[in-house]
């Protein structure tokens, strides 16, 4: 049995690698699938802690005993999937407004 | 079973209601109701509420021959309107509370008889008008606002109606509002009003302090706190509100505060509302401009009923105003002395409606004079005969401007007495009606005029007026007028009378004899000749002369001025009528005075001890004094008749002319009505407009400029600071977030080990730590540097037991969910002085 804090950690690594990509890199397509790779970090963290926690209860086998780590990932996914069709979306217009996807280059709102 | 009982007379809904509902009406919808419905409607409004005034006045004669001379009141209680609380802490009902007595009776039947009247002449005056329903919408209103003003059983009611018929005057002021003056004029009457109703209020408001009571019958009874000799019954004039100045302005304060009887305060502050709506200097100044309105709004109101409103309301209150003989000297001086002023400047005017306008100021400082003088009825008994010969006269002279307006047009030039002249030959009506009400107004023997002016003049010769609380208080000294004031009034009075003789027979003579001025008077078939021949669809309509002529040449014979139809000469003689033979009222031969019998109840606590025959004198001195002023009442009228007669008849007008080239500076001044306008124009109004410009460049300057910019500025720099926090780039904005996020989870990850203590009492302290995210405590009370238990635990209070004068260290620990753990000292001390209070 992998103890939970393994999956901390690689949680934690995913999570501050898609927060890098986010930061770094220029093109917005690239920004949104850090954003991702960022929400699927607290994925894999809430399945984690949910999974730690069903095997902590099965000892005593309470009646307390939830499966929310996992449904919460599950709407998590699905916002996931709207951010990304609406994330999409603006990317495309942004395209259509300036020819181009880099994000230093869309600065309309500037001062 | 009576219909109306007297103490809920409910006819006076119908009096007050029905002109409430004429104006209604023909507000509303007076112009879809076509002019005949808009006539039917106004004159059946006023001659309803006439018709029931009547009744009532009637019925009021019955009760008062019952009671023999008691106060009788016809009672209408409608509803409660508010309450106030008085001076000495009781409460003050006010309550929409009507009542007739003998003084309202008489003023009621006038309003409403001369009204209707005058609703009559104005059918036909104002007919193809295109505000005509506007105008019977506000002349009802105002006839209404008018009886609220006379019936009203106190005060604030009383203002309710005094607000109105300003209203009402305001707006029939500038009834023909396209033109600047009129609107400019409205404004004005309006302005001067609210001068004088700014005494009215604050006389209320000491009625209330020092009486506690609003309605006439409280009024009566507690008007003798309104003299009170000690010092806290007083009224502050200076310092102002009892205060004193020190420091800076020490040299304001007097040695002696100065404080005046409450009934002095009350009765100036009412004397100033008087002025205001009476027209009387110092606020007079509003009714020549109020000619301006239609010429039966100026019969109506600025002659016949409105103006009297503060004669009436001295009337009404003067059992308050007896009380203060300073008072009533300053109504007697003020009242002379505008006789005496409007007068002269009557003598020059060339305005038929500017003569008689000042004759009105004139009459009315007449009036002022019989009230000032105590003599209540002998001034009461002007206006009522003032109320038919004025209005007869304005009548009138609207009688002369409508002939005159068949041909001349502009407004000011169809009054005006230099084109006027003979007109006696084709105005028959008019003219003898005139005749009847000028022999009135200047005193011909046995008109009406006659016996109402002697009887002032006389009054005002032999009273002397003193404080009734004399005998009360025989060891104070109480003010009294001078003896010989009676004397110089009186002779002002009867040359203010002369000259109304003058003055009023030169209007008349230059209207309605010698040559007439307007145009060229030519033979009437020749006139119908030439005008077939030049054009006839533009022939002369010559049943009444209405039509408008566009550039009429007034150098080309025409009609002779036409006289007017039966709906304006019948309010003539009806008023002619009562304009020679009203005045037989008060003396129907020998010592019968009806009129003086009749209002003898409503005057009688007023009369007490109040007002004395001059002294050194007998009764039977001042018997004697009534031949002595017959003779120069009639002397008066004699002699500036004959001198209008000889000026204006004899000598065609010479000396007329030669008198104002003579001395052409007194001319030019009086012409210009003693500049007194530009005298106010000058000091008050420059005063009231130079603050004015001040506060407006202290606004554009001070707070537009200097404050409004600095808040700006100040705001802009800020704006321009975070401006460059907003770089467009999301980069930027993703990093702060990302700081933000770092930022609160060290806050979150490490314990804050804060606490509050509270006094418990007893010596005792509550210490609590504040609550976390999965916050565990350990506490150290003993003060040893160990933990007093070794587990951290979940309690977040300490209870602690400190002494007084001492000062006890508590060490809190706190663990978070994260295991850190951080610790904090916390004082506990316990100050001897808390303790020793109880």
């Amino acid at each position: 049995m992998i103890p939970v804090g393994h999956y901390i950690i690689l949680s934690s690594v995913i999570f501050v690698l898609g927060g890098l990509g986010f930061l770094v890199r220029r093109n917005v397509l690239v920004a949104l699938m850090s954003i991702d790779v960022m929400l699927n970090a607290v994925n894999l963290a809430l399945v984690a802690f949910n999974r730690a926690h069903l095997r902590a209860g099965r000892l005593q086998a309470y009646p307390g005993q939830s499966h929310t780590g996992q449904i919460f990932a599950f709407f998590v996914i699905a916002v996931e999937a709207a951010e990304v069709a609406v994330g999409l979306a603006i990317v495309l217009s942004l395209f259509r407004l300036t020819r181009t996807v880099r994000s230093d280059e869309a600065h309309l709102l500037r001062n | 079973m009576m219909l109306f009982p007297t103490d809920d007379y409910s006819l006076i809904a119908i009096i007050l209601g029905m002109p409430l509902l004429g104006a209604f009406i023909n507000g509303v919808w007076g112009k879809r109701l076509g002019d005949t419905a808009v006539r039917v409607m106004a004159l059946s409004a006023v001659g309803v509420s006439f018709g029931a005034s009547v009744v009532a006045f009637a019925s009021l004669l019955q009760f008062a021959s019952q009671e023999h001379g008691a106060h009788v009141r016809l009672i209408w209680n409608a509803w409660e309107w508010m309450h106030t609380t008085g001076g000495t802490g009781n409460v003050v009902p006010v309550a929409v509370r009507f009542s007739i007595d003998a003084l309202s009776g008489v003023m009621m039947l006038v309003v409403t008889g001369v009204g209707f009247l005058i609703h009559l002449y104005a059918t036909s005056y104002m007919a193809g008008d295109k505000g005509f329903a506007r105008f019977f919408a506000y002349l009802n209103l105002f006839i209404f606002s008018m009886l609220v003003l006379i019936l009203a059983d106190n005060l604030p009611l009383l203002f309710v109606g005094w607000e109105g018929v300003g209203l009402c005057s305001y707006l029939l002021i500038g009834f023909w509002y396209e033109t600047l003056a009129n609107a400019a004029a409205g404004k004005k009457a309006f302005i001067a009003n609210r001068i004088g109703d700014f005494g009215l209020l604050v006389a209320m408001f000491l009625l209330v302090r020092f009486t506690g009571s609003l309605d006439w019958n409280g009024l009566e009874n507690g008007a003798s706190s309104l003299v009170s000799l000690s010092g806290q019954g007083r009224v502050d004039v200076w310092p102002p509100g009892g205060g004193e100045y020190t420091g800076v302005f020490h040299w304001l304060q007097p040695s002696v505060p100065l404080t005046i009887l409450p009934a002095t305060a009350v009765g100036l502050a009412l004397l100033l509302g008087c002025t205001g709506k009476s027209a009387q200097i110092p606020l007079y100044v509003w009714l020549p401009d109020a000619m301006a309105g239609p010429t039966p709004v100026s019969a109506l109101i600025h002659a016949a009923t409105m103006v009297t409103a503060g004669i009436y309301l001295v009337c009404r209150l003067a059992f308050v105003f007896v009380l203060s003989p300073f008072t009533m000297m300053c109504i007697a001086i003020i009242g002379a002395a505008t006789a005496l002023l409007a007068a002269t400047i009557a003598v020059v005017q060339n305005d038929i409606k500017k003569v008689l306008a000042y004759s009105t100021i004139s009459q009315l400082g007449f009036m002022f004079l019989g009230v000032g003088s105590g003599s209540f009825e002998a001034g009461f008994f002007h206006v009522f005969t003032h109320a038919f010969f004025k209005a007869c006269l304005f009548l009138g002279a609207g009688s002369v401007i409508h002939a005159m307006h068949a041909r001349i047009h502009d407004a000011d030039k169809t009054q005006d007495l230099r084109y006027l002249g003979g007109l006696r030959k084709w105005l028959p009506h008019t003219h003898w009606t005139f005749l009847a009400a000028t022999l009135a107004i200047i005193g011909f023997p046995l008109t009406s005029g006659f016996f109402s002016k002697e009887e002032i003049l006389y009054r005002e010769l032999i009273n002397h007026s003193v404080s009734p609380m004399r005998s009360r208080y025989p060891k104070y000294h109480f003010f009294e007028p001078p003896q010989a004031l009676g004397t110089v009034l009186f002779w002002t009075a009867v040359i203010a009378a002369c000259l109304t003789a003058f003055y009023m027979c030169r209007l008349y003579f230059l209207t309605f004899w010698g040559d007439f001025k307007g145009w060229t008077v030519g033979r009437p078939s020749l006139l119908a000749k030439q005008e077939l021949e030049a054009s006839p669809h533009d022939a002369h309509d010559t049943g009444d002369g209405d039509d408008h002529h566009p550039a009429d040449d007034l150098s080309m014979p025409g009609y002779a001025p036409h006289e007017s139809p039966w709906q304006m000469t019948i309010p003539l003689m009806i008023l002619a009528v009562f304009a020679v033979a009203a005045g037989l009222l008060n003396h129907l031969g020998g010592d019968k005075r009806p009129m003086d019998h009749w209002l003898e109840p409503v005057f009688k606590t007023a009369r007490q001890g109040a007002v004395v025959i001059a002294e050194g004198h007998t009764e039977a001195w001042a018997q004697g004094e009534e031949s002595f002023v017959t003779t120069f009442g009639v002397l008066a009228f004699a002699v500036g008749t004959g001198l209008a007669w000889w000026m204006y008849i004899a000598k065609k007008g010479a000396p007329a002319k030669s008198l104002s080239t003579a001395m052409p500076g007194l001319y030019r001044l009086v012409l210009d009505k003693w500049r007194i306008d530009e005298l106010y124009d000058a000091t008050i109004l420059a005063g009231v407009d130079s603050v004015a410009e001040t506060s407006a460049a202290v606004d554009k300057y001070v707070v537009d400029g200097l404050l409004a910019r600095f808040t700006s500025l100040v705001v802009a720099a800020s704006g321009s600071i975070l401006r460059t926090l907003q770089t467009g780039v999301v980069h930027v904005y993703g990093a702060t977030m990302v700081v933000g996020l770092v930022a609160m989870g060290w806050f979150f990850a490490t314990p804050h080990p804060d606490a509050t203590v509270a006094d418990a009492g007893n010596d005792d302290y509550v210490i609590t730590a504040a609550p976390g995210v999965g916050y565990k405590y350990r506490w150290d009370a003993d003060g040893d540097g160990a933990p007093d238990k070794p587990e951290f635990g979940p309690d977040t209070t300490l209870k602690l037991h400190v002494e007084a004068g001492k000062t006890t260290t508590v060490n809190l620990e706190v663990r978070n969910a994260f295991g850190f753990v951080k610790s904090r000292a916390i004082q506990v001390a316990h100050s001897r002085t808390s303790t020793s209070s109880l």
